[in-house]
């Protein structure tokens, strides 16, 4: 009946949002332990337009659009203190 | 101070982002939340104290 | 291929612990094992193992810069295990905030 087949549903439902939910969290929590495993690298960014910089990885913001580094080394100079748009960004790279 | 007072109730920050979290992350929703948050503290932490300056000034990609 | 940044977390995790090859912005091609991809920005964590030092080198390609990812090798435990090592030298303990 209708009823049945739609309270099955749900169950589905729930199951499916309950593994999403568990594979978000896993992927979440793994990319968050990257970038706490970056900070105070030396770290490689690529850019658009055929940019590299390299400089010190200090934080992101949550949303993952703002990195805060010190150090940057810019084709022009070293900036002591900068914000990169990760927009701007296409690879960055660092050793462990 | 401004932020909260400009913003009507429906769009405090605190309380939706609970409500999103919980959806999108489940029983991790309380873990996932304190890993962030202690990101984003240093993150403000940092900007307060160091004053960094955007570079490039103009977005390579806009 | 559907878009990468549409994909949903269940699609994403087929390709955690495998090897992988990625063709972002301008051809610009990066290979390495898959540690996570983030859900919020689509970024793609790829690690390269070296052999000597015991280092490895991870790379972060942001979600909006990826075109494609085609899995050139299978993960196994090993993998699986080395990858976690990487991130997590306390041997997974959970990090005090």
């Amino acid at each position: 009946s209708t009823t049945i087949s739609s309270s099955t549903d749900t169950e589905t439902d729930s199951v499916q949002i309950g593994e999403e939910q568990c594979a978000r969290s896993m992927l979440r929590e793994s990319f968050l332990r990257t970038l706490i495993a970056m900070t105070n690298k030396q770290v490689q960014f690529y850019m658009y337009e055929r940019v590299k910089v390299n400089a010190v990885f200090g934080a992101s913001d949550i949303d993952v659009l703002n990195f805060q580094v010190s150090d940057l080394q810019t084709p022009i100079g070293v900036q002591k203190e900068a914000l990169l748009r990760c927009q701007d960004v296409i690879l960055y790279s660092f050793d462990l | 101070s401004w932020r909260s007072s400009a913003l009507p109730p429906s769009e405090r920050p605190g309380q939706r982002r609970g409500v999103e979290m919980k959806k999108l992350y489940g029983e991790n929703a309380a873990k996932i939340q304190g890993m962030e948050t202690a990101m984003q503290l240093t993150f403000d932490r940092n900007c307060d104290r160091k004053q960094p300056k955007y570079w490039p000034v103009i977005p390579l990609k806009l | 291929m559907v878009e990468w940044r549409q994909l949903k977390p269940l699609e994403w995790c087929k390709y955690v612990n495998k090897k992988v090859k990625v063709t972002a912005h301008e051809k610009h091609q990066f290979d390495g094992w898959v540690f996570t991809v983030d859900p919020v920005s689509a970024s793609i964590v790829l690690v390269t193992f070296q052999e000597k030092g015991g280092t490895a080198t991870v790379r972060v390609v942001t979600g909006h810069a990826v075109q494609e990812v085609e899995i050139l090798q299978e993960g196994n435990e090993e993998t699986a295990r080395r990858l976690r090592d990487t991130f997590m030298p306390l041997g997974g303990q959970v990090l005090s905030l």
